[in-house]
């Protein structure tokens, strides 16, 4: 009986992810994210840097913000590696919030990375959080609470606002305004017991898929316009293969 | 007239000397305990560990004006101990520079039970509440980083948080622990319902608040749920829209039309104290508050559904539901000497 209980309780952590796989019994390692960001591939400078999006209106973009959290890396059937409290924020404007580096990642290998843009519905409950997540961030809604997934504000002169300017507070996490997404990766095999790094595009040109900043240039409650740019972005991340 | 000076006085003392057993040299870990046969709070202490320290930094934090921009306003402006933490005698408050508002400050009573918060449910844990007051530019008009800061430089406060959290480093994670843990702790549960509830010796309804208690029960207690005398939902009670400030309430945090004019349904624990009435506090006396719901009620399409059916009632079931509702009034709460300002030195 006891034995039973035993292999109950093993079977239950080893589902759980609280073993990793025994497969994985080689050295732990560290892997660093490294995220560049970009527009329409040409490297992302904030403010008088003009681009071109796809609609063809001409912008320039004064702040880029957003969560990248609960990141997890598997062999596509098995969860290798979960960060513990993995919230970060990535800020165009500081390049060491643009590096994620992941500590004590089981050796052995694994090809897919995987990670939500945005804060989850559990963090966004669970009162005052410091980190990443301090409401001093300036990416927190107070009155209607929730955090802010992400911010993307700049000009345009197609915008027919207070000088030219577009604003792009997305967040909810309530059904059914939801903007929380998902990114799953293809990254290259990890081998074992080295210090690795995967380099990640973040194309921010993605957020202007089939956006006209004439018409849509105000985005800062919870919804419609937010689902669709938060489908936009998350289109945002791909693998930089060497 | 001696024996209630006497009554008072023995009540009095007794109240303290519950709170001084309560925190009694409590460094450590005090416990936060919900009145037997309540359902379980919604807000876990569990994650806030309360502390007398932790209590009194965010008893001091609630009444210090320091907060605000220009350190006019606190907290207790306009949430205000002896009106069971509402601001009397003001429809709508006023912060910096005497700006006002555009609704009724709530009372702030037994929170740690509240599902949500504001007269709208926007704000979803009692920990984060306190960023609206602190920031928005009508009432203490701040920064939360600014906030940070100030304190930061205070050695007053840099004591406190010590006491609190075992380290001087002040942040808003702990800044809003500690306003938790001393609104967390506004509980109200001695009231002369409470009593007779309980089946203490000697405290009965009188005949007038037996009727004026049958009464509600048959007609308010469906959303004023005994015993926090709330439901925590919101609902369109068929006051007509006002045309200045125009506020559909809980439509503007969920879009949803069907919430249009809808508000939190308020408790009515220490509602003897805590005029003015209604979201944006259009009604002075308890008396306009029962008119309305007897003969005011204006038909929309989110009415409430309880309100559907006409409340009938006599002017004699008027008084007597009035009787009762002076049942609700807990003086143990509105003078306990632990919620008001005990100034901390500098």
């Amino acid at each position: 009986m006891k034995r039973l209980i035993l292999i109950c309780v093993f079977l239950f952590l080893l589902f759980t992810g609280f073993i990793d796989a025994p497969v994985q019994s080689l050295k732990p390692g560290s892997l660093s994210l490294r995220l560049r960001l970009v527009f329409d591939g040409k490297p992302l400078n904030l403010n008088n840097a003009l681009y071109t999006d796809e609609h063809g209106d001409t912008l320039s973009i004064d702040a880029c913000r957003f969560y990248l959290s609960n990141i997890v890396l598997t062999n596509q059937t098995q969860l290798i590696y979960r960060e513990p409290y993995s919230y970060h924020l990535v800020d165009a404007e500081d390049s060491v919030s643009q590096v994620i580096q992941l500590d004590r990642v089981p050796g052995g290998s694994f090809s897919e990375l995987r990670f939500l843009i945005g804060v989850d519905s559990l963090a966004n409950v669970s009162g005052a959080m410091d980190g990443a997540l301090d409401p001093i961030k300036g990416m927190y809604w107070a009155w209607n609470t929730g955090y802010i997934n992400a911010k993307l504000t700049g000009r345009s002169p197609s915008c027919n606002t207070l000088h030219h300017a577009f604003e792009f507070h997305i967040g909810g996490y309530l059904p059914p305004c939801q903007t929380l997404r998902t990114v799953v990766l293809k990254i290259p095999v990890i081998k074992p017991n080295q210090e690795q790094i995967v380099s990640l595009n973040v194309d921010v040109g993605t957020w202007f898929t089939q956006v006209d900043l004439h018409k849509t240039n105000s985005v800062l409650l919870p919804c419609t316009e937010a689902m669709r740019l938060a489908d936009n972005y998350q289109r945002m991340f791909s693998v930089i293969t060497e | 007239m001696k024996k209630t000076r006497l009554f008072y006085r023995v009540s009095g003392i007794l109240a303290l000397l519950t709170c001084i057993l309560a925190f009694a040299g409590t460094d450590t870990p005090v416990k936060f305990n919900a009145p037997r046969g309540w359902p379980k709070p919604r807000y876990d202490f569990s994650n806030n560990p309360l502390t007398l320290h932790g209590f009194e930094l965010g008893r001091e934090l609630f009444y210090d004006p320091f907060l605000s921009s220009d350190s006019s306003t606190s907290c207790s402006s306009c949430h205000l101990s002896f009106t069971a933490f509402t601001h009397a005698d003001h429809k709508l408050s006023h912060g910096i520079q005497g700006l006002v508002g555009t609704r009724n400050s709530p009372v702030l009573i037994n929170l740690a039970w509240n599902t949500s918060f504001m007269w709208d449910g926007g704000v979803n844990n009692l920990e984060v509440q306190a960023i609206n007051p602190l920031t928005n530019p009508v009432e203490m008009n701040s920064k939360l980083e600014d906030v940070i800061n100030k304190l930061q430089r205070t050695a007053k406060y840099r004591k406190l948080f010590y006491r609190a959290f075992n380290d001087s480093i002040i942040t808003s994670k702990r800044l809003l622990k500690a306003l938790a843990q001393f609104t967390g702790n506004l509980v109200s549960c001695n009231s002369k319902y409470d009593s007779v509830m309980r089946h203490e010796r000697d405290v009965h309804f009188t005949a007038r608040e037996e009727n004026g208690y049958e009464l509600f029960k048959k007609n308010c207690a469906t959303c004023h749920r005994e015993p926090l005398f709330t439901n925590n939902k919101f609902e369109n009670i068929g006051l007509p829209l006002d045309s200045v400030l125009r506020d559909v309430g809980r439509m503007k945090v969920t879009n949803d039309p069907a919430d249009s004019l809808t508000f939190k349904v308020p408790t009515l624990r220490n509602v003897e104290y805590s005029a003015p009435y209604f979201h944006d506090g259009r009604v002075n006396k308890l008396k306009d508050v029962i008119d309305h719901y007897t003969t005011g009620i204006v038909e929309s399409r989110t009415l409430s559904k309880e309100l559907r059916r006409k409340i009938i009632l006599s002017h004699d079931e008027q008084k007597d539901l009035l009787v009762f509702l002076k049942t609700l009034t807990d003086k143990s709460f509105l003078y306990n000497v632990q919620f008001r300002q005990n100034r901390v030195p500098d």
